[in-house]
């Protein structure tokens, strides 16, 4: 089968390409630097970097995605070593992929009913008298339900990571005097950077642009550029400056696969 | 007698029911070069991790320097590896892998450096300091290996068939090499392999190693001379294994033929095996020969002919020779009563190392 | 050591219990005799009656399935066939220009892919609803098949695509008897992975899908808005009944036959996982 041979194969694919990959951007693009009369200006992007709100959000949107993102990586590294030294590993692991597989819409249902005024977290609290709190509609609770959701992307590619580490390069910094903790951070950890980089990219992307959790659970105290794009496009009906933000969006996605991509690159093995 | 550096009592290792180590006993003197020699299997890489501290023993004592070291972390001990994989650090270079002990212990950077430089004389790699390690050879990783493992000035360097990933040519230059370090820096140095040659070659003492227990020790030219069993005589060279019975000292029959040897102390007509060596077994004409045989294969060698051939009663012989013969033809075959070895049958180390000692006495 | 590997199994197990508590405590009350997720009362399965009850709810759910298997499908064909176009291309900088374009949908945040999407279809003059709903689902399930069936083309020996032309095999024959067999176990993969992906969506299906038609997520979203209904809580444990049996046929197909290059595999889908759709 020659190449020449591929092209009636590709057809649909390229269309799909075309269609949905290329021309949604092109047409968001576009869009974003066109007023409501269709003229084109950079009214938009002019607006969004001169209002101090859209400035605001911006950086909160992208210090609640930095918050989210340290604490799914501080609880899953651990998480990842631990299930990469256990027998089974690939059951637990699946364990972990599980949750993944429930409809998110149903997880933040879960936490409306624990978080809420008289929910089983408030009737706990009372019971250790504290006394209920208001949980739900908060910021803590924002970043506690993106956290959980976003939890099990990051232990993946980081226990990935690990399990590729070559077993006896533990046992050679041990044999050479290095302490399990020692080990870990001055062998294993480097060696799995390639793990938490992946584990940053699925985790922060994601959470800059959540907005059902922002309203189910943030109670719209926390707005993220996610929340700003589905409040132009389909509340204020604003498609120019959602386009704007959609683009802001992309940018810091590319800015952020930038910044983790792997700087050195080294042939395996 | 001076105190052995390491000292086996009784070790045993076992993984739920599977036994891997039945009480093993052995004494490791200081500034000798050992290996544990055996089929893979046969529990010498267990004992060696043993001594590294990656793996518990189930019972039994571990001794270094006296004292008992069963619980001491693979870290506290005064060892290092030679990993058969090497096990350099990817994420570091030549430089950061040698240093990597010493940064550990907190020495000096000054100090370090001396110390690699003088590690990457040693194993001549002196200015690869800065190379990644995928970018070094086989060869070259192996150096830094053991640079690495000896810069922590270990008292034991323990080497986990370090060369077995190497081929022919730079295994037997790194056999050399090995053995000068080993002399040089006076410490001990504990190899393991299945390779028979490369321990014949390298070793001050062999320990040789079979379904979890040391069969036989001694110097390379004891073992290959007087092996104790079948197994040790098939592991170790190439030989030709008889059955026969002694039928007074200083003489062993087999091949319906009695034939004057050096061995005794056995009960008349024991039943025993006879150990010739290929290189021992003499060509010569049929009438000048003990046993007559019949040439089956030649095949050169280039510094000597291998030649199998077999005798009347259907046993085949193997024969080394400097000179070719015909395939096909008769011949006749002899060798000296010294060239013939004894082996009682299922005689332990002690009963053989007693019956050897006693014929030195005599 | 010893200590330090207890510590580490009581984390273990702390994490794994927060993961899952959610989602058990969600199913617990669907079977409350009471209307609250506050207290359960006693043991009922009338939540599940009003749930099949619902009309509307059970009408949802099978829009959610038919959305779900159609785009799955279509994408799985589209999916194939471009993965197989991107294997036979001869060069590898094409190659990799294709499989750029395929991830960007890959990791592009749902709220983009919604609106870009949204923008299109109006363009195009598409009423929304069920087909622009499908349209957008076959859309961004068709990197995912790619994703899953070029490792599996890629690690075919393509000496036997030379064996069986010099056997006199016809390109379609090639196809039908060498190839297709051979990535079949990557095509299923990516038919029930797409599927999954399609029940699970919110975002794309909320900016896309109109006034008239609802999927169960965004129906979801509206009631869990308006607060606590028990029969949602049913239709959990109905989804995660149903998520399981998804999870073990998918992995039973993924794991099935790969021993040698299991780790590989695994760890592209959970690349996958991992730079999801949420």
């Amino acid at each position: 089968m020659k190449s020449k041979q591929s092209i009636p194969y590709m057809v649909p694919y390229v269309l799909w390409i075309v269609l949905f990959v290329i021309l949604p951007l092109l047409l968001m693009l576009i869009q974003s630097l066109q007023d409501i009369h269709q003229q084109w200006t950079l009214a938009n992007y002019a607006n969004f970097f001169r209002s101090g709100t859209y400035l605001k959000m911006t950086f909160n949107s992208i210090f609640y995605a930095f918050l989210v993102t340290v604490i799914t990586l501080s609880i899953s590294y651990p998480m990842a070593y631990g299930l990469s030294r256990v027998k089974n590993s690939q059951f637990w692991l699946l364990l972990v992929i599980l949750p993944t597989w429930v409809n998110l819409l149903l997880k933040a249902y879960a936490f409306i009913g624990l978080l809420s005024q008289t929910g089983t977290v408030n009737q706990f609290l009372g019971f250790i008298g504290i006394g209920p709190q208001q949980l739900l509609f908060t910021d803590t609770s924002f970043i506690l339900v993106a956290s959980y959701i976003e939890l099990p992307f990051m232990i993946l590619p980081i226990f990935n990571s690990l399990v590729e580490v070559n077993p006896s390069l533990p046992n050679a910094a041990r044999d050479l005097g290095a302490t399990p903790w020692q080990t870990l951070r001055r062998v294993i950890f480097p060696l799995t950077l390639g793990g938490v980089r992946a584990g940053v990219q699925a985790v922060f992307i994601p959470t800059l642009s959540l907005f059902m959790l922002t309203r189910l659970i943030g109670g719209n105290r926390v707005i993220t550029l996610g929340t700003a794009i589905e409040e132009h496009f389909l509340i204020t009906q604003n498609w120019g400056m959602g386009s704007t933000i959609g683009i802001i969006l992309v940018v810091a996605m590319g800015i952020t696969m930038y910044v983790t991509r792997d700087r050195k690159k080294r042939g395996k093995r | 007698m001076t105190q052995p550096i390491i000292e086996f009592r009784n070790v045993v290792k076992k993984y739920d029911d599977h036994v891997v180590l039945n009480g093993v006993d052995l004494e490791i003197d200081a500034g000798k070069f050992y290996t544990l020699l055996g089929p893979s299997g046969s529990g010498k890489t267990t004992i060696l991790r043993l001594i590294s501290g990656f793996l518990d023993a189930s019972s039994g004592d571990i001794l270094f320097d006296g004292k008992r070291i069963n619980d001491v972390p693979a870290e506290k001990r005064q060892v290092n590896t030679v990993f058969q994989n090497y096990a350099l650090f990817p994420s570091m270079n030549v430089y950061e892998n040698v240093a990597f002990g010493m940064t550990l212990r907190g020495v000096a950077p000054a100090q370090i450096k001396t110390k690699v430089t003088e590690m990457l004389e040693l194993v001549k790699l002196k200015g690869f300091e800065e190379r990644e390690i995928d970018e070094l050879s086989g060869g070259q990783q192996q150096r830094v290996a053991i640079a690495r493992a000896l810069a922590n000035d270990p008292k034991v360097l323990l080497l986990d068939e370090p060369l077995s990933a190497l081929d022919y040519k730079l295994r037997k230059e790194m056999q050399y090499e090995l053995r000068a370090i080993q002399q040089r820096l006076g410490i001990t140095f504990i190899f393991v392999t299945h390779d028979q040659e490369e321990a014949l070659a390298m070793s001050d003492w062999i320990f040789v190693i079979n379904d979890g227990e040391v069969v036989q020790n001694g110097d390379p030219i004891d073992i290959y001379d007087e092996p104790i069993n079948h197994f040790v005589a098939d592991f170790i060279g190439e030989a030709n294994i008889i059955p026969g019975t002694m039928v007074a000292d200083n003489l062993v029959h087999f091949n319906g033929q009695d034939f004057k040897n050096v061995d005794g102390g056995m009960r008349p007509n024991e039943p025993v095996e006879v150990v010739i060596r290929p290189e021992d077994v003499d060509i010569v004409s049929v009438e000048a020969g003990a046993v007559t045989v019949r040439i089956d294969t030649v095949s050169f060698r280039g510094d000597y002919f291998e030649i199998t051939a077999s005798d009347m009663d259907h046993h085949e012989w193997q024969i080394q020779s400097t000179n070719g013969v015909e395939e096909g033809s008769r011949v006749g075959v002899t060798f000296d009563p010294e060239d013939i070895h004894i082996m009682r049958l299922n005689e332990t180390e002690e009963d053989f190392d007693a019956r050897l000692e006693a014929y030195d006495e005599e | 050591m010893k200590k330090q590997s207890l510590l580490m199994k009581f984390y273990l197990i702390v994490v794994f219990l927060l993961m899952y508590l959610p989602i058990f405590y969600l199913i617990l009350f669907a079977f409350n005799r009471g209307d609250y997720m506050t207290s359960f009362t006693g043991f009922s399965l009338r939540h599940f009656a009003t749930m099949f009850a619902d009309t509307r709810l059970m009408g949802i759910l099978l829009n959610t399935f038919i959305i779900a298997l159609l785009s799955s499908l279509v994408a799985t064909l589209v999916g194939t066939f471009g993965a197989l176009g991107i294997y036979l291309l001869k060069r590898r900088n094409l190659q990799n220009v294709f499989l750029g374009l395929n991830n960007i949908l890959m990791v592009s945040p749902d709220v983009i892919i919604g609106a870009s999407f949204l923008i299109l279809f109006t363009m195009a003059g598409l009423a929304l609803g069920f087909g622009s709903v499908l349209i957008a689902h076959i859309a961004f399930s068709i990197p995912i098949v790619v994703l899953l069936v070029l490792p599996k083309l890629n690690e075919m020996d393509s000496a036997l695509i030379r064996a069986a032309q010099d056997l006199g095999a016809r390109p379609y024959q090639v196809l039908s008897y060498v190839i297709l067999p051979y990535i079949w176990t990557g095509i299923m993969a990516g038919f029930f992975m797409t599927i999954t992906y399609s029940l699970d969506d919110f975002a794309v299906t909320f900016f896309v899908t109109g006034n008239g038609f609802t999927t169960l997520s965004v129906e979801i979203y509206a009631r869990a808005r308006q607060g606590i209904d028990l029969s949602i809580n049913a239709l959990s444990a109905l989804m995660f009944l149903v998520s399981l049996v998804l999870v073990i046929i998918y992995y039973f197909i993924a794991n099935h036959k790969q021993k040698g290059s299991g780790k590989h595999k695994r760890a592209t889908v959970n690349q996958q996982l991992g730079g999801g759709v949420q």
